[in-house]
């Protein structure tokens, strides 16, 4: 854009003003410097036409990286190919769509050779590769450096505009109009003021000269949404620094109080509640056929720790802090802290039993305890008998060694082993191993594994009467819980994104410039978008100041931006 | 229920004032060199009658829009037809206001049969009421789609300005390369406008005959060695099978011109059973489209572009140019606010993210990126005239692909808009 320029340059202006080299138009009176005088081009009025930093004569390494980032060309191509990198991502699905899978066999199996490229491209993390986060440093880096590099040029230029431009300024604006007017130059400029305030101008005079201009604002738009979408990316980056964001997916069987793991918060699930739609409430056409959901609801309680929460020996003090139920399109907030609604599991899950110790030769009982599946108490007594509790399976199942092992946290098929002690038992006392679930206690067949650990002459057996002896949580709610510090960051950027774009797209910077001299008025006029509603303008004023000027003859030609 | 009935009595109303006025408007234009008068006066008289009826179609969409909102319960914007038929009244809005700064009749002339596409397009897709998903039930439902919809609108003004700007000043005469490049790809966008009304032609044809023909197929994974699981896929095609879904078998027959097997079978990296029905639809689209255009090329003996360049005699074509930047310049802002700043906000309540780059969400991002390009490639790098229209253009093919062809091929968490 800026041409080869000589090595020394006059950059001195015939009004007497020294402009800086790389400016195109006089800083002062806006005489056309670099280009031929006898030119009837319209002008270049791009930051009206002043020098900026990316134009030093002779640059320097730092230089040559601000020149780079400094170039829209460079940018549009950043944008373009950020554009394009995207796009590659959505062939097939991103690794972070599934949960638990292996991406290094998914791929191939599912999409065959082209999902195996795919994968060996990394394009199944296309937005956590190094090159598409270089793009977006990169495009941070142009935003940034872009906007310095025009915008404070541009601040001087409008902050010292002259009156009384050069003549040839004003006839190669792409609005012109000269034409002869018989009034004296001070009064026909003076009678040209109040129309053109009526028009929502501010208007300055110097003698027969006169510049009119309005919403200079709108020239600040581009600069805010760059300055907003600065903001925006330096928040989404913040979000990866360690403390500022967390993300789990914890379950909460219901009327179970559950630590959320790194906090001091527990939250408890009083009801979880699905609803569906009613037959009436369906289309005809649906009835019967579909099954369509219409609520997932958990009504949680957050507690928060107060007193004696690191300390495993005690029990934990709770202060209720908040309660929400908690919708699909309504977390629960507390402080930073938002749980939502994200899955659900309609499956019982066994919460205590509470069996009785019985004599099977006799009939007798001995007396019943409760057994808690998490965390239960490690000890237990009924009658004569005291219950050690060894070992504790969440979901029994035996390792490739045929050692008994717990294959998860959760209570699916939990097993105890107790070692009994009490008369008629060794005095080393007895093992009993106790599936609580009746299945269970068949399918590993508790009777065969007890009859081998305390031989023929055993007589205590673990039973539970009937279902009140059995508590259950009806049903499992998942949530999501998640704290973000840097949210508030990326709102803030993406609200002056908004306002940069509203005032850049929907006001115009416009100007106009007057000389009336020796009988002749030549009037410029310039704005940034919209000269369709600008020599609407020009026109309408023309036609106050009783000059009949068609709307299309001020049209100097010349592109439009 | 009454309600929603007199919903759709309004909606076909809208479709036919709207097929009326894109008569007026062509009226206006096309008929200015026969009408005994100026050709000035015929224009403006015949372009206000246009506007009044095109004005009289946009109150009844608004009246179907609001009492199926009021019939249903909710915003009318929650799935295909629902949505289609919003943008389709969304462009009608674009085109007003543009219209009412620009006055130019011509841009009836484009933006018009623009929306009248959009809406038999939401006709393809079930029309019932459908009660609202958890994950639906949101104010941001009303916002995000809506504004998302209407700057989306502006840039399809934005595409049918570009795309008069490119007929009015193509050289259809010139054979130099460029000029000739242009020619092609002209002819090729108008190609592709023919194919999308081929497709509905042929959706609205068999859907009129009632054809339809099912595919099954029976997949055996193998889970455990030893351990065989069979799921059976029923596919029914409601177009004639030109191809049918890869290694299937067929239920039901219906045949056709005296065909009574299909042509060929998907190639099998097609997968899903749907894969195959989709496949085919391209098919009888690219057919439909291929022979209208073919018998359009039979009646007027050249090009479309060149055949339709003398209507746009006498435009301005610096008019036309602004026009193009102006309705981008107007959308830009409520396409950002809506398609994305809302989308984060509702992400963010819904999701507990704001973006998750699925495919939806990239796609507003290649579209915002896109006309981001095009602004600064215009404002900082003076791309006027036939760069800026051909971008504007492209623009809207992307804006298309993000709405239609997101759903259609790739599938995601937007997957309850179904386009089935």
């Amino acid at each position: 854009m800026n041409g080869r320029l000589p090595l020394i340059v006059n950059t001195k202006c015939e009004c007497g003003h020294q402009n800086p080299v790389g400016t195109v138009l006089c800083e002062a009176c806006g005489k056309p410097l670099l280009d031929d005088p006898e030119s009837g081009e319209t002008l270049e009025m791009r930051y009206d036409g002043m020098a900026r930093r990316s134009q030093k004569a002779d640059p320097d390494v730092i230089d040559r990286v601000w020149n780079f980032f400094s170039s829209v060309k460079i940018a549009i191509y950043l944008i373009v190919l950020t554009l394009l990198g995207s796009t590659l991502g959505t062939i097939f699905p991103q690794e972070s769509t599934f949960l638990n899978i292996d991406p290094s066999t998914y791929y191939e199996q599912r999409y065959g050779t082209a999902g195996e490229i795919y994968y060996r491209l990394g394009l199944s993390h296309t937005y956590e590769s190094w090159w598409f986060i270089t793009l977006l440093v990169m495009i941070g880096a142009s935003l940034v450096i872009c906007s310095l590099d025009r915008v404070l040029p541009l601040y001087k230029a409008l902050s010292r505009q002259k009156i009384r431009k050069h003549r040839r300024f004003l006839t190669r604006q792409k609005v012109v109009l000269v034409t002869m007017v018989a009034e004296d130059p001070e009064v026909w400029t003076a009678r040209a003021v109040q129309p053109l305030k009526k028009q929502g101008y501010r208007v300055f005079t110097d003698g027969g000269a006169l510049l009119a201009e309005k919403h200079r604002f709108s020239r600040w738009g581009p600069y805010v949404i760059h300055i907003g979408l600065i903001v925006f990316l330096l928040a989404v980056l913040a979000r990866g620094l360690p403390g500022l964001n967390m993300d789990q997916h914890l379950a909460f069987p219901q009327g179970d109080l559950i630590h959320i793991p790194d906090t001091s918060y527990y939250l408890k699930n009083e009801k979880f509640t699905v609803e569906f739609y009613s037959d009436e409430e369906m289309p005809e056409e649906f009835r019967g056929k579909k099954v369509l959901p219409k609520l997932y609801e958990t009504k949680a309680v957050l507690y928060e720790c107060t007193e004696d929460c690191g300390d495993p020996s005690k029990e934990p003090k709770l202060t209720k802090v908040a309660s929400h139920p908690i919708q699909v399109n309504d977390p629960l907030s507390y402080k930073g802290m938002k749980a939502y609604q994200f899955d659900y599991d309609l499956t019982p899950v066994l919460r205590s039993v509470t069996p009785k110790l019985v004599n099977s030769r006799t009939g007798d009982s001995y007396g019943a305890f409760k057994l808690e599946m998490k965390n239960p108490q490690r000890s237990f007594s009924a009658g004569p008998y005291t219950l050690e509790l060894k070992e504790k399976y969440m979901e029994f199942g035996l390792n490739e060694a045929g050692q008994p092992i717990s294959k998860s946290p959760y209570p699916n098929s939990p097993a105890f082993l107790f070692l009994i002690k009490g008369p008629n038992l060794p005095a080393g006392g007895e093992q009993y191993f106790y599936f609580p679930k009746q299945n269970d206690k068949a399918e590993f067949q508790q009777d065969a594994i007890n009859d081998k650990l305390g031989g023929a002459g055993r007589f205590l057996e673990l039973e539970v009467g009937d279902m009140s002896g059995v508590d259950f949580s009806e049903s499992t709610s998942y949530l999501n819980i998640r704290v973000d510090r840097a949210m508030p960051f990326v709102w803030i950027g993406a609200g002056i994104v908004m306002l940069g774009l509203v005032l850049g797209f929907y006001w115009q910077h416009r100007r106009i410039w007057l000389i009336v001299e020796g009988g002749e008025l030549t009037l410029g006029g310039h704005t940034n978008k919209n000269w369709f509603g600008f020599r609407r303008e020009v026109s309408f004023f023309l036609n106050k100041m009783d000059i009949t000027a068609d709307e299309k003859s001020l049209d100097n030609g010349g592109g439009q931006a | 229920m009454n309600l929603l009935k007199f919903s759709n009595d309004v909606f076909i109303a809208a479709f036919f004032l709207y097929s009326i006025a894109f008569m007026l408007f062509t009226i206006a234009i096309m008929g200015r060199k026969w009408s005994g008068r100026k050709p000035e006066e015929h224009t403006a008289r015949w372009g206000k009658i246009a506007f009044i009826t095109s004005s009289l179609g946009l109150l009844c969409h608004l009246a179907y829009f609001f009492t199926r909102w009021a019939g249903g319960g909710h915003i009318p914007v929650s799935n295909m037809y629902e949505f289609m038929s919003f943008l389709s009244m969304m462009v009608m809005v674009a085109f007003t206001v543009i219209f009412s700064i620009y006055r130019k009749i011509l841009l009836g002339l484009f933006s018009v049969p623009i929306s009248i596409i959009v809406m038999a397009y939401a006709a393809v897709f079930p029309q019932e009421v459908q009660p609202l998903i958890p994950s639906l039930r949101s104010i941001y439902l009303n916002i995000h789609v809506t504004l998302a919809a209407l700057g989306e609108s502006f840039f399809a003004v934005g595409f049918a300005a570009g795309l008069m700007y490119l007929l009015r000043t193509v050289n259809f005469k010139s054979s130099s390369k460029s000029d000739k490049r242009q020619q092609r790809g002209v002819e090729f966008t108008l190609f592709t406008i023919i194919v999308i009304i081929g497709f509905l032609a042929s959706v609205f044809a068999f859907r009129g005959a009632g054809y339809e023909t099912v595919f099954i197929r029976s997949n055996v994974t193998v889970d455990n060695p030893g351990q065989n699981d069979s799921t059976i896929e029923k596919v029914s095609y409601k177009m004639p099978p030109l191809v049918a879904p890869y290694h299937s078998e067929i239920e039901s027959f219906q045949s056709f011109f005296g065909i009574k097997e299909p042509l060929f079978e998907a190639p099998f990296w097609m997968k899903g059973v749907n894969a195959g029905r989709k496949l085919n639809t391209v098919l009888w689209s690219l057919l439909s489209g291929a022979v209208l255009y073919g018998v359009l090329r039979l009646i007027v003996r050249k090009p479309l572009g060149k055949a339709l360049q003398p209507a746009l005699d006498g435009i301005d074509e610096s008019d036309l140019d602004e026009i193009t930047y102006r309705a981008i310049a107007i959308g830009f802002p409520i396409f950002t606010l809506g398609a994305l700043i809302f989308a984060m906000i509702w992400a963010q309540v819904a999701w507990g993210r704001f973006w998750g780059w699925d495919p939806k969400e990239v796609w507003a991002l290649v579209t915002w990126l896109f006309y981001s390009a095009y602004l600064h490639l215009r404002l900082a790098r003076g791309w006027q005239g036939h760069k800026s229209a051909w971008l504007a253009v492209l623009g809207f093919l992307v804006v298309m692909f993000t709405l239609v062809g997101v759903n259609l091929v790739i599938a995601g968490l937007h997957s309850y808009a179904g386009t089935d």
